[in-house]
């Protein structure tokens, strides 16, 4: 090598570098203020690129109403999310606007990093939510959050599945966890074992949770404790493998976590002839599954101790306590609850719009799915539901204990005692208590 | 371009010639050169050396990502000896290290020593072998072999045709381990091209000789093969433990960052992720990273104590 090829090289090496650190100081999307003066708001949610569109269109009417602030916003799936989230909090990089996981809402407040927003009612007007609605993310006095919509769990039917095995849908409304083991029982006979008749995640908080609700007990206390019995997990993890047994339920390890959209799911692939999804997904599992998707409620409301079911969110917009721009943050959350346009734009992708009169307004213009969807959800926020509580730090490690012990008692390497006993046993130390 | 300056304009990296300190001769110019390509490395030691020591701090703090760490003593090591889901993880580690790194050592050897009889199109086949390493730690290659080993992906099709009921190969708690180790195994390749390298290194009068004292195949290759390239594969055995140890990715993409079915894909790297990610302690994560370098140190140290017994070099 000659020595000129040597410079030239350590030139390139040496440009190389120059840009590597020149692109790091601008850091990762932080709230560096865009130039002319205006304000660049950071704003994180998860989601797909169809939510992504619906978000972009809104926050284009609200960069219209408000000259001077932009939003300059970042999305990815769920999972990587949630870790990216607690990173950039530790890097003293928290975004301005953030999606806040239900499971991690106190997780963040309870160590200060969000702000509350009860102390700014002149600038967000919490007014047209329900109560239940801004209960969802209320720790003692304090607001930590807004429901970026409304939904519930719902337990669909695929009617076409059931018209060709000649199988007599239930009454959602009335119907009981039996009726859901006939149910399953008859669809996978008549299909000759080619449909299972139901499938649902026995390791998903929300299900367990409406269930344990039902038997009159809080899953989570409202101090922050853990209220679900031995005895009602044991129950809910023996309804599951006595319909595994009778063949309603899938064998074990049928169902693989490939991934977790409509497309993918096993309803869609007709394997199943019915399982519980979020409200606000209604629209995209039946696209995907055929278009003759019934919404039922979750069996067993109206004939246990207590109703179970109630209204939930699929996720908390909040705001950082150490935002630089908490005016202009605090004004698009405004925007983004009580404006109908945004709602407008936005459409059902996070579910019901939170604000009650906003909701009605919007329902005319929205699809047949959507609107069912928002009538279920009526239909609940009408009625008394017990009121739940926000999940105490802990709870994911709450949630990755039940995913891991279900997936025990699937290969029957635990019964549901052992398994019951076991989570909340560590259901208790992980909430230190 | 001229030679006479040391970088382009624009670059970053300026060659000051500046003057001398009086008592010392101006370096050479070529020196400088040196030192331009070192710069990389310094750059990159000092992008390395902080986080080392910072993480040796968190190790010993109570660090929840948003609030000031707070100085606990060793209490986070004592919590390591009461947490079940860690010794779970050092099993599951464990267990893979110990079955996937001799195994594909072995395929790798047997492998190389099959290319090594001077077969047309040598270059191509190992390339083609080689690929899969290339591949194997990637997350497109983690979901392929899910739709491989899917209930009804080609492996149960296949074990169909005898009759045979296949189970879920990575949702079955009992089989998801096995299912990695085989494609840790299938990444046989960069081992493979190392010892391609050393077989080529054996002189071929060594063999001759043998096979003129009636020495058979399997005793050439156990009194002439084995001892020349045990360096070789001393080298790789030390590399793949290490690897090994700190697999991450194929678990995380397997059970979707969950270590499942039922943590028996919980490698301690994944479990370590989680505990600093998901669950808020990076102190407890920062002591589990300190405490997995104490252990591939004591693999290390002992392989290398061992190997006396063992490595020939032959000079």
């Amino acid at each position: 090598m000659s020595r000129r090829a040597v410079l030239r090289t350590a030139g390139l090496t040496g440009l190389g570098l120059g840009l590597g650190t020149s692109a790091c100081g601008r850091g990762f999307g932080g709230g560096d203020d865009a130039e002319g003066g205006t304000v660049a708001l950071n704003m994180v949610w998860w989601g797909d690129a169809k939510r992504a569109e619906k978000t972009q269109a809104a926050l284009e009417i609200f960069q219209r109403k408000n000259p001077g602030v932009t939003v300059r916003t970042e999305y990815q799936d769920s999972g990587p999310y949630k870790d990216k989230l607690a990173t950039r909090f530790a890097a003293g990089n928290a975004p301005d606007v953030m999606a806040m996981r239900m499971d991690s809402l106190r997780e963040y407040a309870d160590r200060g990093a969000l702000l509350d927003l009860g102390q700014h009612a002149d600038a967000l007007d919490l007014t047209g939510l329900s109560e239940n609605a801004r209960a969802l993310a209320t720790v003692g006095d304090r607001t930590y959050g807004v429901p970026a919509g409304l939904n519930a769990i719902g337990f669909v039917v695929n009617r076409t599945l059931t018209e060709k095995y000649n199988v007599a849908v239930p009454d959602g409304n009335t119907w009981n966890w039996p009726d859901l083991a006939r149910f399953a029982r008859e669809v996978t006979r008549a299909s000759g074992g080619r449909v299972y008749g139901t499938n649902f995640e026995a390791y998903t908080l929300a299900n367990i949770i409406v269930f344990t609700r039902q038997r009159g007990e809080d899953f989570y206390t409202a101090d922050g404790g853990l209220g679900v019995s031995e005895a009602t997990v044991a129950d809910w993890f023996g309804i599951v493998e006595s319909m595994r047994a009778e063949g309603g339920f899938p064998p074990a390890g049928f169902i693989e976590k490939i991934g977790a959209s409509a497309e993918q799911s096993y309803l869609a692939k007709g394997s199943i002839a019915s399982q519980i999804i979020p409200t606000n997904n209604l629209l995209a599992f039946n696209a995907a599954a055929g278009g003759n998707l019934a919404l039922l409620r979750i069996p067993g409301e109206t004939q246990s101790v207590r109703r179970g079911q109630s209204v939930d969110c699929p996720h908390l917009w909040s705001i950082a306590a150490a935002s630089k721009h908490r005016a202009e943050a605090l004004r698009l959350l405004d925007f983004l609850v009580n404006d109908v346009e945004a709602s407008k734009a936005t459409g059902t992708t996070r579910g019901v719009p939170a604000n009650s009169t906003v909701a009605e307004e919007i329902k005319p213009t929205l699809s047949r799915d959507d609107q069912a969807a928002t009538e279920y959800l009526g239909g609940l926020q009408r009625e008394r539901l017990p009121r739940s509580y926000t999940y105490p730090p802990g709870s994911s490690k709450i949630a990755a204990t039940l995913e891991s012990i279900a997936a025990e008692v699937e290969f029957k390497r635990q019964t549901p005692q052992q398994a019951a006993k076991a989570f909340v046993e560590a259901g208790r130390k992980a909430l230190g208590r | 371009m001229s030679t006479t300056t040391g970088a382009p304009a624009g670059a970053v990296v300026r060659l000051d010639p500046g003057t001398p300190p009086p008592a010392r001769r101006a370096r050479p110019r070529r020196d400088r050169a040196g030192y331009l390509f070192l710069l990389p490395w310094f750059l990159g030691m000092l992008f390395t050396i902080i986080p080392f020591f910072a993480s040796l701090y968190l190790a010993f703090t109570d660090y929840n990502l948003l609030n000031a760490p707070r100085w606990i003593g060793a209490e986070n090591f004592t919590e390591m000896l009461h947490d079940p889901l860690l010794r779970q993880s050092l099993k599951v580690t464990f267990v893979y290290t110990f079955v996937s790194v001799p195994l594909s050592l072995v395929v790798a050897l047997g492998v190389a020593m099959l290319l090594n009889r001077g077969i047309r199109g040598l270059a191509v086949y190992r390339a083609v072998f080689y690929l899969p390493s290339l591949l194997g730690g990637s997350v497109a290659v983690v979901l392929l072999w899910r739709y491989i080993f899917g209930l009804d992906g080609i492996v149960n099709a296949f074990l169909g045709w005898f009759g045979i009921d296949g189970p879920g190969w990575t949702s079955d708690p009992d089989y998801a381990l096995t299912t990695l180790i085989v494609l840790h195994i299938w990444t046989f390749g960069s081992p493979m091209v190392i010892f391609l390298a050393g077989l080529r290194q054996i002189p071929a009068m060594y063999y001759e000789a043998a096979a003129t004292d009636g020495a058979s195949r399997w005793r050439q290759f156990r009194s002439v093969t084995l001892p020349l390239l045990s360096p070789i594969i001393f080298f790789n055995l030390i590399q793949s433990l290490i690897t090994s140890f700190q697999t991450f990715t194929q678990g995380f993409v397997l059970s979707g960052g969950t270590g499942g079915p039922a943590d028996s894909t919980m490698f301690y790297n994944l479990y370590l992720y989680q505990q600093g990610f998901s669950q808020f302690n990076m102190g407890y994560a920062s002591a589990m990273a300190w405490m997995l370098l104490v252990v591939i140190a004591a693999f290390t140290a002992l392989n290398f104590l061992a190997a006396k017994y063992w490595v020939f070099y032959d000079n």
